[in-house]
């Protein structure tokens, strides 16, 4: 009776492999080169994403798993550009992608301009201990959590955050050591973490459609909130009204100044004190 | 054992090469790049050189492909077909020197014969002239590999892809020092006066240690005991794979390999598949049996639906009970406006149904647009339909009362035990009423042949409660919950003609508007 029963799961744990979809499985990797800036450009449409620093002296390495059906991987280098990810090769419905994934570990060091584009996709992206110069990451319909870890070795003027309909979360912010950052959120719920180190006074652009903005500020950082809104309600514990913006008590101490402009049109917007 | 020995050449090269790359002496040209693609029915290398170079390899529905030539043919799972997805099992964890050191080894396996060789032979030819040919030594040093059996290599680097993407993670980052020992498909022991000198490999087995192992110890689907006394100098890198006893010392790290996700996949995958298949089991069940036990289905299709409609009543009764308990007066006010005027109260359900949807939504914009309202209007979206819900159960309830009492004066057989004066009982005899059609639908679906006049009791019974509901719903809009007493103030008369059930004469209190009356 046993041994029956367990040649039954045997059997069923088998058969779900010759009705999957016509699954891949792609490792690609490149040496480094040089220590030139890099513009590196990823596009992945669905499944699971993860991005993360390495030091094994590659420029990047990639595993993917992908349906071959309906995607094609896609590693290009020429002149310090990197382009890769996956790319349909059905028109019109896309459907869904699951058991694809993409696994992409970028070389730590390397003077790079990010640009990251992903769609309905759980991405877990940490850029800790990558040398930024820029970021652009524009996501879909995703729940999507990007950390940076670790401080970023150089800095940048920018760093652009599009998120469509999503649950995004970022986190240590202040490790990117940008002069700039602009987040462009449409529906969903936003969580932005000001932690991290802070080596500059920053401007944090939002602009903000529907949807639920939390920001967790660490006690010790200035914070200037600056709000246009239509029906957006705030929470602003731990902030005072100045006139026409929002600053926290520190604001005149803080060795560190992060003001936010933010443009919201249906919402809330709570903002969180944490500890560093 | 061909087999046995082939996995253990690429075993021990794979994983020295992997482990200590300072090792590899190598003049061979540089990978700069390197892609290994792994689906059912291909497998292919695509190597790019320091200069420009590239060599791609592929095996492709049946045909072996070096730079786009044809160069043979290949069955999937065949000798030659084993053993490049074995090579290309190792290209996946390399790089640099050591992908390039471990292709340039590889050599056509013993076991393959006639064209099977040749075509394994013009592949190690290709990667020799792309690699350039020179000599590579790689020092696998003192290591040694067991196999629990002899296949158990090949069908690790070759069934399974995600004990190697396991073995992947679990060997990044391995000290350097070498393999001493490499153990696949069976236990390994490491006595109390025993010590291995570099780092311990177990795959698919169970690692018991009681001496003293100078490096990592890295363990892929299986456990691992760490006795008194016992000591690993390195880390101890789990895959899979559960750390059952650790009395010993751990001078580095106890690290868990996260699994992969496509574990994850396979078993939502097998979970959906094993839910299809229960389903088409019940459907079978269902439709399909023996035909002799086609009556005895009826029978019991038409049974189980009698005594779901009581349960039904039953059911209802409770929630009736409860209702009466504690707003008894109100069901009182909606029964007597669903008596007194059924056209309005139908009229008005029938727009109030209609207008739900508008109001939700209207409401709920409203609330938003208030900003203060904003915390309303998360409460208002789940609670106004559940509102509504409520509205049209507690007026179907009502309208159920008044149809037992009407059955209560109807003198109809088997209505005798409905007595007016309690309202529950009341209103249970008017449910069994409500739902009559459909108890008699599932008795007549009993017999053969009766479908048809089993579909229009159906149907019946369908009109009848829509329209009960309507009522009863409207009702409730019109005494605003029971709240309002428009059509059931209180009348002497009334109350005297039914209490002593006589008549007197026609006599009206002008403060109750009949049907169609100016409400």
């Amino acid at each position: 009776m046993r041994k029956g029963l367990i040649t039954s799961l045997v059997v069923a744990a088998a058969v779900p492999t010759a009705s999957a979809a016509q699954m891949r499985t792609v490792t690609m990797s490149r040496q480094l080169e040089d220590q030139e800036p890099v513009r590196v450009s990823v596009e992945y449409g669905a499944g699971r994403f993860g991005v993360r620093a390495m030091d094994t002296g590659l420029l990047y390495r990639m595993s993917l798993v992908y349906d071959e059906d309906r995607y094609e991987p896609v590693a290009e280098y020429s002149d310090h550009r990197l382009d890769v990810g996956v790319e349909s090769i059905r028109n019109g419905f896309r459907g869904n992608s699951e058991g694809g994934r993409l696994d992409l570990e970028l070389a730590r060091g390397v003077p790079m301009d990010l640009d990251l584009e992903f769609g309905a996709v759980r991405a877990d992206v940490d850029l800790g201990g990558l040398a930024l110069t820029g970021l652009d990451l524009s996501t879909g319909a995703s729940e999507s959590i990007i950390d940076v870890s670790e401080p970023n070795e150089t800095s940048m003027d920018l760093a652009r955050f599009e998120v469509g309909a999503a649950d995004f979360t970022a986190r240590r912010l202040g490790n990117l050591n940008a002069e700039r950052i602009e987040v462009d959120a449409g529906v969903g719920s936003l969580t932005l973490g000001l932690d991290g180190e802070w080596n500059r006074d920053t401007r944090l652009g939002i602009d903000m459609g529907l949807g639920a903005l939390e920001l967790r500020v660490p006690e010790g950082l200035g914070l200037q909130l600056r709000k246009d809104s239509f029906l957006t309600s705030l929470d602003s514990e731990g902030l005072v009204k100045r006139g026409e913006v929002y600053q926290s008590l520190n604001w005149d101490q803080a060795a560190r100044k992060v003001i936010v402009d933010l443009d919201a049109a249906f919402g809330s917007v709570k903002v969180v004190w944490v500890r560093p | 054992m061909p087999v046995s020995r082939l996995a253990n050449v690429l075993l021990a090269l794979g994983l020295a090469a992997s482990v200590a790359p300072a090792a590899l002496h190598a003049q061979l040209r540089e990978v700069v790049s390197k892609s290994v693609s792994v689906g059912r029915s291909e497998a292919s290398l695509a190597l790019e050189f320091q200069g420009g170079d590239r060599l791609e390899i592929d095996f492709e529905s049946g045909s072996v492909r070096i730079d786009d030539e044809s160069v043979g043919a290949y069955d999937i799972g065949d000798p030659l077909d084993a053993s490049w997805r074995s090579l290309l099992g190792q290209a996946v964890a390399l790089d640099d020197g050591a992908l390039a050191a471990a292709l340039a080894d590889w050599t056509v396996p013993a076991e393959l014969t006639g064209s099977d060789a040749e075509v394994a032979g013009a592949i190690d030819q290709a990667l020799e002239r792309s690699l350039r040919g020179t000599q590579v030594q790689a020092q696998v040093g003192d290591a040694s590999v067991s196999l629990g059996d002899p296949g158990s290599l090949l069908r690790l680097l070759l069934g399974d892809r995600e004990t190697l993407r396991l073995l992947d993670d679990a060997l990044d980052g391995l000290v350097e020092g070498g393999i001493e020992r490499v153990v696949i498909s069976e236990d390994a022991v490491v006595g109390a006066d025993e010590v291995i000198e570099g780092n311990l490999i177990v795959i698919d087995g169970n690692a018991r240690i009681e001496g003293e192992v100078e490096g990592d110890v890295v363990v892929v689907g299986g456990t691992l005991e760490l006795l008194e006394g016992s000591s690993v100098s390195g880390d101890v890198r789990l895959a899979d794979a559960t750390l059952e006893r650790n009395l010993g010392d751990v001078d580095g790290d106890v690290v868990n390999v996260e699994d992969g996700v496509q574990v994850d996949v396979d078993d939502d995958v097998r979970r959906e598949l094993r839910e299809e298949i229960r389903r088409e089991l019940r459907d079978e069940m269902r439709d399909e049996g023996p035909a002799f036990l086609a009556p005895f289905r009826s029978l019991a299709d038409g049974v189980g639906g009698v005594l779901g409609h009581l349960v039904s009543v039953l059911v209802l009764g409770l929630v009736g009970a409860a209702v009466i308990a504690f707003a008894g007066e109100k069901v009182d006010v909606i029964a007597e406006t669903a008596r007194r005027a059924p056209g309005r109260s139908a009229a008005v359900g029938m727009a109030g149904a209609i207008l739900l949807l508008p109001a939700w939504i209207v409401g709920f914009v409203a609330l938003v647009v208030s900003i203060v309202g904003i915390p309303v209007a998360i409460a208002w979206l789940p609670a106004f339909p559940i509102a509504a819900c409520v509205a049209a159960l507690v007026g179907y309830l009502a309208v159920a009362r008044n149809a037992g009492e009407w059955m209560a004066d109807s003198n109809l057989p088997w209505t005798h035990w409905i007595r007016k004066s309690n309202s529950l009982i009341t209103m249970v005899g008017g449910l069994l009423g409500l739902s009559i059609l459909f108890v008699v639908g599932h008795v007549v679906s009993i017999a053969p042949f009766l479908g048809f006049l089993n579909g229009l009791l159906m149907v019946a019974g369908i009109v009848i409660t829509v329209v009960a509901i309507q009522i009863g719903f409207g009702a409730v809009i019109i005494t605003r919950g029971g709240r309002r007493r428009e059509y059931a103030r209180y009348s002497a008369d009334e109350a005297w003609e039914a209490a002593m059930n006589v008549d007197m004469g026609g006599v009206e209190d002008s403060a109750q508007p009949k049907e169609g009356g100016n409400a």
